[in-house]
């Protein structure tokens, strides 16, 4: 296989590129709502019980869906098994070229699944685009790093003794993928998942079914056994189910930390039967900091927030949540940043000039208003633009200041467009209320002094942290992916060793002395 | 007109000009700074800690905070001659720091001084006038921070209009000079202002150009009227690729515009470096042809300043960089478009802004050749960086115009680390010449 490169996104600043997605946009529209079923094996299962609806105007269906429930769990559970004696007999560099294979078919698809993800998600062009690309990174990349499973790692050898080391799949992957990234984050699990050779159950958030079926369509298209591969969509019924199926070997896990606790402790159990310890792969929330130092450029920090923040209405588990920022340079910050916000678009995802998309569901606008109530009793507000629509479950971006310490915003997790601003009388006290939270997924710094880039590099405990730049986007082989503390439990994603995961090492000695005569 | 025609003319006038710089030993500050940059240009490491000093200047609180971060940046530098290991010994103890720190303030700002002529239009008069005595036009480009709020936006089309004002104020004084005031087309204003489209609203989005457009169109046009009004030139400058849509679609609809039918005169700027230039130029003509104001549109062509920011830009995302990425490959699209645009007169006003000696030669000779007399091209250098060629230039009775940037130091930072950054590439032309290369070099064909 040829070396990994990123997939380029698309060049949206040429009008041609952009005209053809919207023309993508329009092929789609004439189709929906699509039909998404439960897929097991070879059946194809009822279309009813979940519909998939557009955030930015809730009364358009995207897509009817079939409901799994813990009978349809059950059954792809036991599927699985059959499927994953199949696909595991392959050699990984036969699943590596059917995994390249999927990458291929989605690539052909680029400008449809983009579409799709702003329908669907109301993930904005930008976004969705990265979205696809991402995805088919995973694919090429699991896929170039599947050989060496096989391989395996190099052990000490001495004289009349052989040794060696590879990586076997363990069985089945329950996968359980989150909305914001309907496509790249499923795909990411999945690929991993089979890439290592085992069969998997996909079971996708219950905003986006449709995407999730497209994943696992360019799959199977390319040659992963129906049996290997299911798609249970539906709601929570159908994941719990799947973590407590004695028939599950590892869960893989993207969304809040809420479940991803829950899921950690479930899986702890070991009923009658189950002759194994699952594991659990959980990327989980986060509280993430920027750190603005007091001789950071503001003509870069400003528009690096307001991207990290505001993007996507800061539904990435990356967002940028809170700016800790030198004292000295707070009230100027303040004033750029709430100028900056006040003139952000707040508009359909499928508008090229939107900055600031719906959030995904009506549940998601409640739970930020909350917050917003909460940061407007315990501070005050810098920015909000004054136009926001009302159809579609939109939320203001705000920005907000002066708040106090104890402030619940300052320290949960909001999943939406709300920034809180403090100052600090020095990095190394931004650097300790970042020590102080639980979560330590990404965090920022903005500083132009060596030192102090590696100090705070050397302090902070996020798994990615971002230094003059914004602080999401991360991609693939170039930064791999993931939290730790609470945020997370697992390898980072789309880096070295993130398939081990997946696997059971098996090391042979052998023996190869006989007689006093070593036979190699 | 074959190219091979106007060869011998190309090699004759670029020698003639040659001839005509002013030799760098006469002016011991220059000296001094060509040193530093061409100790800049040498060693990769030297030359980023210079930039970063550059730029972490105006944010430094303190001469020991500012000498700290040169104690930072030096130590990063791999082999480090005398004397920067003499500054980071300084940087070591507080008196020590001090002293670094007067020092790096008062070399940034000497830098500055060379690129920026004034803080305000009305500190920068001295100077311009100057020029004016010594036959050079100018073009006053107002520098700021990044435009990121309404009220910035604001702030900076306020500015604009007090420099038409201040300008149009004092220039109209000035003695006349027929030569710089004048060409076939009719008369040429004294006052003429550079904007920026960035600068005048915060909503440039590369991907929806119609939002800056629009944002924009609303202080450009009072700026307009402003300059019809004073009689001056308002000319529009190129950024990077990504607000390239927005400007040419801006200034497009704005001049379509009945009450501009007569004037401001008006520019842009065509960027050869990009390899779909020579459409975009088929565009501004196009556009040309089809409107009917009376001042010609100026197309002020120059190579491109955001080379590295465009093909860093490009490898991150995997595209193919929109520059192109062979010197030689740029300096032929630079002299075939300066021919087109020569050609397509009095549709369009050209003027040639290059360092290059080869490609302003050039340009003057296909001038001649195609029966333009020397005030139908206007050639433009920067100030700081084009000074001597200003000279050889004014000497040779040609009509130039320098771009002269002001601001204060820290509104001027990037674009300060631009010129330095063109100044000290190792396959400028600049650099070439101050390395010495031979005249034969310089004004070989590309």
């Amino acid at each position: 296989m040829s070396e990994f490169l990123n997939e380029p996104v698309l060049e949206l600043r040429r009008a041609p590129v952009r005209e053809s997605l919207l023309e993508a946009l329009r092929e789609l529209d004439s189709r929906l709502p699509l039909e998404v079923p439960v897929l097991v094996g070879g059946d194809r299962g009822a279309i009813e019980g979940l519909d998939s609806t557009d955030p930015g105007a809730p009364s358009r269906l995207v897509a009817r869906a079939g409901r799994a429930g813990e009978a349809e769990a059950r059954a792809a559970v036991q599927t699985a098994a059959a499927g994953f004696r199949e696909w595991s007999a392959h050699s990984a560099a036969e699943r590596a070229e059917v995994l390249s294979g999927a990458a291929g078919r989605l690539r052909e698809r680029r400008l449809e699944l983009a579409a799709l993800m702003v329908r669907e998600c109301a993930k904005p062009w930008p976004e969705a685009d990265a979205d696809v690309c991402e995805a088919i990174d995973f694919l090429e990349y699991y896929a170039r790093a599947a050989p060496s499973l096989d391989t395996g790692a190099e052990l000490l050898q001495v004289p009349g003794e052989r040794n060696t080391m590879r990586h076997a799949p363990r069985g089945v992957v329950a996968v359980i993928s989150p909305w914001n990234f309907p496509l790249a984050i499923a795909c990411g699990m999945t690929a991993a998942g089979l890439a290592a050779g085992n069969a998997v159950v996909l079971k996708p958030a219950e905003q986006s079914p449709a995407c999730a079926l497209a994943l696992v369509e360019a799959l199977h298209g390319a040659g992963v056994p129906p049996d290997a591969l299911a798609l249970l969509p539906g709601f929570g019924e159908a994941g719990a189910a799947l973590v407590r199926d004695p028939g599950v070997h590892v869960i893989a896990f993207t969304g809040s930390g809420a479940v991803g606790l829950d899921i950690v402790r479930a899986a702890a159990e070991t009923p009658e039967g189950q002759g194994h310890v699952k594991r659990v792969v959980a990327e989980m929330g986060g509280k993430n900091c920027v750190i603005v130092d007091a001789d950071a450029d503001l003509d870069d920090v400003v528009p690096a927030l307001v991207g990290s923040a505001f993007g996507f209405a800061g539904q990435k588990c990356s967002a940028a949540s809170r700016v800790l920022v030198h004292e000295g340079t707070h009230d100027a910050l303040l004033r750029r940043l709430g100028g900056a916000v006040e003139v952000l678009d707040v508009g359909q995802a499928e508008r090229f000039a939107t900055d600031v998309p719906p959030v995904i569901e009506q549940e998601a606008q409640e739970r930020v208003h909350g917050y917003a109530r909460d940061a407007e009793a315990a501070g005050r507000l810098v920015a909000r633009p004054e136009r926001v629509p009302d159809a579609g479950w939109f939320c203001a971006p705000t920005v907000w200041a002066g708040l106090d310490p104890d402030a619940p915003v300052l320290h949960e997790e909001v999943f939406g467009p709300l920034l809180t601003v403090e100052a600090v009388s020095s990095v190394e006290a931004a650097c300790d209320a970042v020590d102080s939270l639980p979560f330590a997924l990404t965090a920022g710094l903005f500083s132009r002094s060596p030192a102090t880039v590696d100090a705070v590099a050397a302090r902070l405990p996020v798994g990615n942290l971002y230094v003059n730049r914004g602080i999401t986007g991360a991609m693939v082989a170039r930064q791999p992916f993931g939290g730790n503390r609470r945020s997370g439990v697992g390898t980072k994603a789309g880096g070295p060793g993130y398939l081990l995961q997946f696997t059971e090492p098996r090391v042979v000695t052998e023996n190869t002395m006989r007689h006093g005569l070593v036979v190699e | 007109m074959p190219e091979t025609e106007v060869e011998p003319e190309v090699q004759r006038i670029g020698r003639d000009l040659h001839d005509a710089l002013p030799g760098r030993s006469r002016n011991p500050v220059k000296a001094i700074d060509a040193r530093a940059m061409e100790l800049a240009s040498r060693d990769a490491q030297l030359r980023a800690a210079l930039f970063r000093l550059v730029d972490v200047t105006p944010a430094c609180r303190s001469l020991d905070d500012l000498a700290a971060h040169l104690g930072a940046y030096l130590e990063e530098v791999g082999e480090r001659p005398p004397p920067i290991e003499a500054a980071l010994r300084a940087a070591h103890n507080a008196a020590g720091r001090r002293a670094l720190g007067l020092a790096a303030a008062g070399g940034v700002r000497h830098m500055a001084h060379r690129f920026i002529v004034g803080e305000s239009p009305k500190a920068a008069l001295r100077t311009l006038r100057g020029l004016w005595d010594d036959g050079v036009a100018s073009s006053v480009d107002l520098l700021g921070e990044a435009t990121v709020t309404r009220e910035e936006a604001d702030h900076y089309a306020e500015r604009c209009h007090e420099a038409l004002d201040a300008l149009a104020d004092s220039m109209g004084r000035w003695p006349s000079r027929p030569a710089l005031e004048s060409d076939s087309s009719g008369p040429l204003s004294r006052v003429n202002l550079s904007v920026k489209v960035s600068a005048l609203t915060p909503l440039m989005r590369p991907e929806a150009p119609e939002v800056g457009r629009e944002d924009a169109a609303q202080r450009m046009r009072p700026l307009l009227r402003r300059a019809r009004d004073l009689e001056a030139h308002l000319h529009i400058d190129m950024e990077s690729l990504d607000a390239l849509e927005t400007t040419i679609e801006l200034v497009f609809e704005l001049l379509d515009e009945d009450e501009f039918a007569t004037g401001p005169s008006a520019g842009v700027v065509l960027q050869a470096y990009l390899r779909d230039s020579p459409a975009q130029l088929d565009r501004l003509l196009e556009w040309a042809g089809a409107s009917t104001r009376t001042p010609p549109l100026t197309v002020r062509l120059v190579k491109g300043a955001y080379w590295d920011h465009e093909v860093v830009e490009a490898r991150q995302h995997g595209w193919r960089p929109p520059v192109f990425e062979v010197k030689a490959e740029s300096d032929r699209n630079f002299e075939s478009l300066s021919t087109r645009l020569l050609s397509a007169r009095p549709l369009v006003r050209v003027a040639i802004a290059s360092h290059n000696l080869r490609s302003v030669a050039h340009a003057v000779a296909v001038n001649r050749a195609t029966g333009g007399a020397d005030a139908d091209l206007e050639l433009q250098i920067l100030r700081g960086l084009g000074d001597e060629l200003q000279q050889a230039l004014a000497s040779n009775e040609l009509r130039v115009r320098a771009y002269c940037p002001v601001g204060d130091l820290v509104a001027g930072m990037a674009y300060l680390v631009r010129r330095l950054l063109e100044n000290t590439s190792n396959d400028s032309f600049l650099g070439d010449q101050q390395r010495g290369a031979p005249i034969e070099e310089l004004l070989a064909a590309p």
